[in-house]
């Protein structure tokens, strides 16, 4: 116990101040945080700016009322959200309207325009000019409003009373509210569920990768120079790997600490949504265990790798089993109860990233959440046994890897 | 004593080591010889309590192997390294608490071998700050710092130049000379011959030679004497104890001659039988040198 202790000590100092470690520290939540933040900055600013569209109306029925309409809709500033203009006029025909339309598309003077075409009451064809980029918001807001502006015609013109087609034409919006077991109420919206969710997956994926990285590296730095023969003719097999998963593991800790700190200032600066803490600490519980089922994993890859191409091929195997639940993450969200997303839920290769995403996104069970992490604790444990067999036998043997049929072998002897 | 009953070591499809046995006297320096893949590094293993054997054992003052024996071996690799972004005093500190010495003495006793090894400049500097020569002796002084009982160096002096290996060498002797027990593995027969008192010499996983030095020179050796002399030497090939004269030199009044004589003629009778004949200035016994007894071994054993 004592060796063991001695050389968990060393092994997390000597990590601890590796460059890789204090970068993957503070780098990969800065890049999650840019991440997850970047798509609201990008809508915000594209709100916050007042734009002009065009319109030709060559029925003039709709022009009027589609602007009143569409220039009511107000920013968070108060000021408009846009600003439409009349492009049509008695003199040019529809070709060179079009052609007046594009160009001042083009240079920026117009963000898009509507061509409303007129044949006849019933087939009214419309379509909807711009550079394509970033304007789908505002065309569906466009859409909306002309198909409003359409039926209120249509109403008005078959005689119906004005204050019946008022209030048909109002509007409801659905608020999404998410129950919790203990009968909070919590506002969910979708794209908070799914990047806070989606970044404790990536957090999760990140540390795996770093720290397993590391360990595989260290451990075939240890094999070639043969440390690895001193270390096991100072202290037991069992006392070596021990020590080794124990640094690991403090040095997941001390990740998710500093992590931690980090969430905690950026969310009291309000950068992260406060919804993203919701149930934390059963989601800590998954990222532990995903991150020691993971780590004992990579103990016993690390010992049977022996080149540093090998060991980057198996670590990014690992990384796509990693990543494969954030496929899921969308359905997982718009269908919280479907088959395909309980099913991962009891693999423990993908157990730990799910769970995080669905403890947000829905109430589990009691019964359900336990046999879970049941299953994870056994997948630990067989995870460190199967390492430990191919660590003690593993770390001393130098040239070819292992065929697999050999490592079935390895783990069989006693 | 360290002794190695019968050890066999078998792997899928080969024997690594076959059916060996020998015994280490503390106090002698132990050689074990063979060519490469002929099995030293498993033995090694095995001794140090690595790998298990298939069967036989391995007994140290004739305990077998158990956990306390980790304290008490030290081993140095054929292949060297150190972690490289660590302090030397930091790697000599882990290696030594790691074989349960206790800080204050390991510091102490560090201090003792950085100076003894002519490092102590490097006390504080990181390793890849250190030359290929310094990083060994670091290596060197974790090997033997807890003040081992059983010492097995393999290649104990590659990658040092000549005053270094001069220094290595004298600290084996004096570690020998406490009463250590020491297992040198090496494929420089010189070393061996300059260092060890007993040879193994193994191949393919067995035994080809044992014995003390002395005694597997005269095994493989010729009973061959040099003389330098001056007179008339043409007597010699008459004498009845001569079996062959060699090589013959004479350079005016001095002359020279390898001489083999029969088995059963010890030298000094022989030296009896000429001196009346002739003014002997140097006499010696030749023994043959034993990298011309590994070669012929070896040969012979295919």
């Amino acid at each position: 116990m004592r060796k063991t202790l001695i050389i968990a000590k060393w092994e997390y100092i000597e990590k601890i101040r590796t460059r890789a470690f204090i970068i993957s520290m503070f780098v990969t939540p800065a890049i999650l945080l840019l991440f997850t933040l970047a798509p609201t900055w990008f809508n915000k600013s594209q709100e916050e700016s007042t734009r002009a569209y065009g319109i030709i109306d060559t029925s003039g029925v709709y022009f009027n009322q589609v602007k009143d309409n569409l220039e009511v809709i107000k920013l968070k500033d108060e000021q408009p959200k846009f600003i439409i203009i009349n492009l049509n006029n008695k003199k040019d025909n529809l070709n060179h309207l079009k052609k007046l339309g594009d160009r001042d598309v083009i240079s920026n003077k117009l963000q898009g325009y509507l061509i409303i075409l007129n044949g006849g009451t019933d087939s009214i064809r419309i379509s909807f000019r711009s550079k394509g980029s970033g304007s789908f918001d505002d065309k569906d807001k466009i859409e909306s409003v002309f198909n409003k502006v359409k039926n209120r015609i249509q109403l008005e013109k078959a005689g119906v009373d004005t204050s019946i087609i008022n209030s048909v034409s109002k509007s409801v919006n659905i608020n999404s509210i998410k129950i919790e077991e203990n009968g909070k109420e919590s506002k969910a919206d979708f794209l908070t569920l799914f990047f806070s969710s989606f970044i404790f997956i990536m957090l999760l994926m990140m540390m795996v990768l770093s720290t397993g990285g590391m360990l595989v590296r260290s451990l075939l730095e240890e094999k070639s120079n043969r440390l690895i023969e001193i270390l096991v003719s100072s202290c037991s097999k069992k006392e070596l790997l021990a020590g080794k998963v124990i640094a690991l593991s403090a040095l997941g800790f001390t990740q998710i600490f500093i992590w931690s700190i980090l969430g905690l200032v950026t969310a009291g600066a309000a950068l992260v949504p406060a919804e993203a803490f919701d149930n934390i600490l059963p989601m800590m519980g998954f990222f532990i265990l995903g991150y020691v089922f993971y780590v004992s994993i990579f103990v016993g890859i690390g010992s049977i790798v022996t080149t540093e191409q090998e060991a980057q091929q198996m670590t990014s195997y690992i990384s796509l089993i990693l990543i494969l639940p954030t496929i899921f993450a969308v359905s997982a969200i718009q269908y919280p109860g479907s088959t395909a997303v309980k099913i991962l839920s009891y693999i423990p290769f993908t157990s730990a990233s799910i769970m995080m995403m669905r403890l947000k996104i829905e109430t589990i069970p009691i019964g359900e959440l336990l046999t879970i992490v049941f299953i994870m604790l056994v997948s630990i444990y067989l995870s460190i046994s199967f390492s430990s067999k191919l660590f003690k036998i593993g770390i001393l043997s130098y040239g070819k890897r292992p065929a697999f049929k050999e490592l079935i072998r390895w783990i069989r002897e006693k | 004593m360290l002794v190695a009953e019968n050890l066999t070591k078998e792997y899928k499809d080969v024997t690594a080591v076959d059916n060996v046995s020998f015994k280490v006297q503390p106090g002698r320096i132990f050689g074990l010889l063979g060519p490469n893949g002929a099995g030293k590094t498993t033995t090694i293993r095995t001794i140090l309590n690595i790998i298990q054997p298939s069967s036989g054992r391995i007994l140290f003052e004739g305990q077998p192997l158990n956990d306390h024996f980790f304290n008490i071996i030290g081993y140095l690799p054929e292949e060297r390294g150190l972690y490289k972004k660590s302090k030397v005093i930091d790697i000599i500190l882990y290696f030594a608490r790691l074989k349960n010495m206790d800080k204050k003495t390991a510091l102490a006793q560090a201090d003792i071998w950085l100076k003894k090894l002519d490092i102590s400049l490097y006390k504080n500097k990181r390793i890849d700050e250190l030359s290929k020569g310094n990083q060994q002796k670091v290596q060197f002084i974790t090997t033997i710092i807890h003040n081992p009982g059983l010492i097995v160096l393999d290649e104990p002096f590659s990658g040092f130049d000549p005053i270094n290996q001069q220094l290595i060498r004298e600290i084996i002797i004096s570690l020998s000379g406490l009463g250590k027990t020491i297992i040198l593995s090496t494929h420089q027969m010189d070393t061996a011959e300059k260092l060890c008192s007993d040879i193994f010499l193994i191949n393919k996983g067995k035994e080809v030679c044992s014995g003390s030095l002395t005694e597997i020179k005269k095994r493989f050796g010729s009973n061959s004497v040099r003389i330098n002399f001056e007179g008339d030497p043409s007597f010699i090939n008459s004498l009845p104890s001569v079996v062959s004269v060699e090589k013959s030199e004479s350079h005016t009044p001095f002359s020279s001659m390898e001489i083999n004589l029969r088995e059963d003629v010890l030298p000094k009778d022989f030296l009896k039988d000429i001196m009346g004949h002739l003014s002997v200035t140097h006499f010696s016994v030749i023994e043959p040198a034993l990298d011309k007894i590994f070669i012929d071994v070896i040969r012979n054993s295919k």
